[in-house]
Order: structure tokens, then C-alpha cells, then sequence
């Protein structure tokens, strides 16, 4: 079995997965806000990719860079296929939890 | 007019970095700050904008560091409060050691990671500077759980409620150097690597 995946890690492989060939850092960022419908760190979002890269869940490459980025390169990211499978068990895991329940759930109070 | 953010934010970004994520992270933040950031909060907004986002990478890099740093600080003082000795001498002595080894190994492990010799330096004050707050933090909660009056008692003895509170601020500079003899030895044995 896959790592588990926190939340943010979730959001951080489905962002890379909607982006496709696009998927940079501040790409990432607006992807994840937009999905959270929050801010979200640009220091948070390195960190988590730094940590799926090290699991081998995603992979990096440098691309060109930019005037607006002073020539600095974008970092690419793409799903490994480990990446693909934790993601999948991520997600069946929440609808093996649910499974059964209606949703929303109904409050009692 | 200028659409970057001051030199020496890029420059502390850096050392806290390894240098092939500085590139690309640097840029993000660069192009985040120029795109959105400046047009939407001006000059002023923008430059706090991006030091908020390196204090958070550098208080991210230190925290480790300064949890442990914190833990054996508070356990130190709550050892002396209630196991009081009139004969320090030993305590100070284990308590120093593992405070040097906790800067040193910080100062280390920051500068291999980004080759510079003075992201030892800034990673032993990064890590003495959030190691103060979480004492201060700790030493209240020791004082909620004791504070009978043979452990104030104690206290006073053994220099009192202010020099447990604030003797890590006293720690800083010294935190700095031995950060930075870390980080000489960190960056040295990266390039001898």
C-alpha cells in the first residue's frame, strides 16, 4: 500500500494532475487556491512538493524561464505512478468510509 | 520604479535553500510578487508580502531545531525546580553540551543543504530566536501544572522567574556563532563531498 496522504497532499497531486504539462509551482498555487477557495503559502506548497519528490510520488524537471521571473527556470511536476496509485487509495479510502451514509449528513441538533 | 523585492530577502531566501530549489522557487515568488502581489497591495505591501513568505521558509527550516532546542531548555529548568541541588555544576555542563550540539547540528545540516557557511550563522539565530518564544511558551506551562511554593521555592534559588524566562534571548548571539562554526564545518565537508 501507497503512503497515506494528508489532505494537502491530495490537493497538491490533483492540482499536478488537472495542470498536466503545466503543472510549476505558482500554477500549483492558483490551481490549489482556486479548488480550497483559500490563500494558500507559496513556502507550503514547496514544502510539499519537496516532500512528495522525495517519496517518488512526483517528479521534477527545470523549463525555460521567464522575463517576469528575472530568467529564473519553472519546475515542472508530473505524477510517478506511485503518485497515480496513493491517489486512487486515497480516494477509495474516503468512499469505503462513506459508504452506506447519505450525504450531507443530516444534523441532530 | 523597482519591481523586485529588497536584495537582502532574495539573499536570505538563498542560504536557507538548496541552490536548484532556490532557482525555481525564487522565480515563483518573483513572478507571484510582480504579477499580483505588487499591482494589487504597491511597494510597501509587496516587500512585507515577500518577507512574510522567507520567514515563513526560514521559521519552516528552524523549527526542528528549536522544538528540540525548547524541550531540553524547559526540561532543564523543570529538572532544577523540582529536583532542586545546591550543585549545578554538572547539570550546566550536560545542559550547555546538548545546547551547542542541537546549534551545532542545525547550523550543519543547513548549511549542506544549501553549500553556504552562513546559513549556519542565520540558522543558529533562526533556531535560538523560535526556541525562545516556544520556552517561554514552555515555562509558563511548567509554571500552570507547579507553582506550589516549595517549587517557587526552588525557582528563586535557582535564579529566578525572569532568567528562566528570558536567559534564551541572552542565547541568540552565542546561538549565532556556534551556528556558524556549524555551518563552516557543514559547507566545508559539502564541497570536500
Amino acid at each position: 500500500m501507497a503512503d497515506v496522504l494528508g489532505t494537502f497532499e491530495q490537493a497538491v497531486l490533483l492540482a499536478i494532475t488537472a495542470l498536466r504539462d503545466e503543472a510549476y509551482g505558482r500554477a500549483i498555487l492558483r490551481e490549489i487556491e482556486s479548488r480550497l477557495g483559500r490563500d494558500v503559502s507559496p513556502g507550503a506548497i514547496q514544502a510539499t512538493l519537496e516532500r512528495l519528490e522525495n517519496k517518488d510520488l512526483v517528479r521534477s524537471r527545470l523549463g525555460s524561464g521567464t522575463a517576469v521571473r528575472a530568467g529564473r527556470p519553472r519546475r515542472y511536476y508530473r505524477l510517478e505512478g506511485s503518485g497515480v496509485t496513493a491517489l486512487n487509495e486515497a480516494r477509495a479510502t474516503v468512499e469505503n468510509l462513506w459508504r452506506g451514509l447519505p450525504w450531507p449528513l443530516k444534523g441532530t441538533t | 520604479m523597482r519591481s523586485s523585492p529588497p536584495a537582502w530577502s532574495e539573499a536570505l531566501l538563498r542560504i536557507f535553500l538548496r541552490p536548484e530549489v532556490f532557482l525555481s522557487f525564487s522565480g515563483d515568488l518573483l513572478e507571484q510578487y510582480r504579477d499580483s502581489v505588487l499591482p494589487a497591495r504597491g511597494l510597501r505591501g509587496a516587500d512585507r508580502w515577500y518577507l512574510a513568505q522567507v520567514a515563513g521558509i526560514v521559521l519552516r527550516k528552524s523549527l526542528p531545531w528549536a522544538a528540540l532546542f525548547a524541550a531540553a531548555y524547559v526540561a532543564r529548568m523543570a529538572l532544577d525546580w523540582l529536583w532542586p541541588t545546591n550543585h549545578f555544576e554538572t547539570r550546566a555542563q550536560v545542559s550547555t553540551a546538548i545546547a551547542a550540539a542541537i546549534l551545532l547540528a542545525s547550523g550543519f545540516g543547513t548549511s549542506w543543504k544549501s553549500r553556504s557557511f552562513l546559513a549556519g550563522a542565520a540558522a543558529g539565530l533562526a533556531t535560538t530566536a523560535t526556541a525562545t518564544v516556544l520556552s517561554m511558551a514552555g515555562i509558563a506551562l511548567v509554571l500552570a501544572i507547579w507553582h506550589d511554593p516549595r517549587t517557587m521555592t526552588a525557582i528563586a534559588g535557582s535564579g529566578g522567574l525572569s532568567e528562566a524566562f528570558f536567559l534564551p534571548v541572552w542565547l541568540m548571539l552565542p546561538g549565532t556563532v556556534i551556528g556558524g562554526i556549524g555551518g563552516l564545518v557543514g559547507a566545508g565537508a559539502r564541497r570536500a563531498v
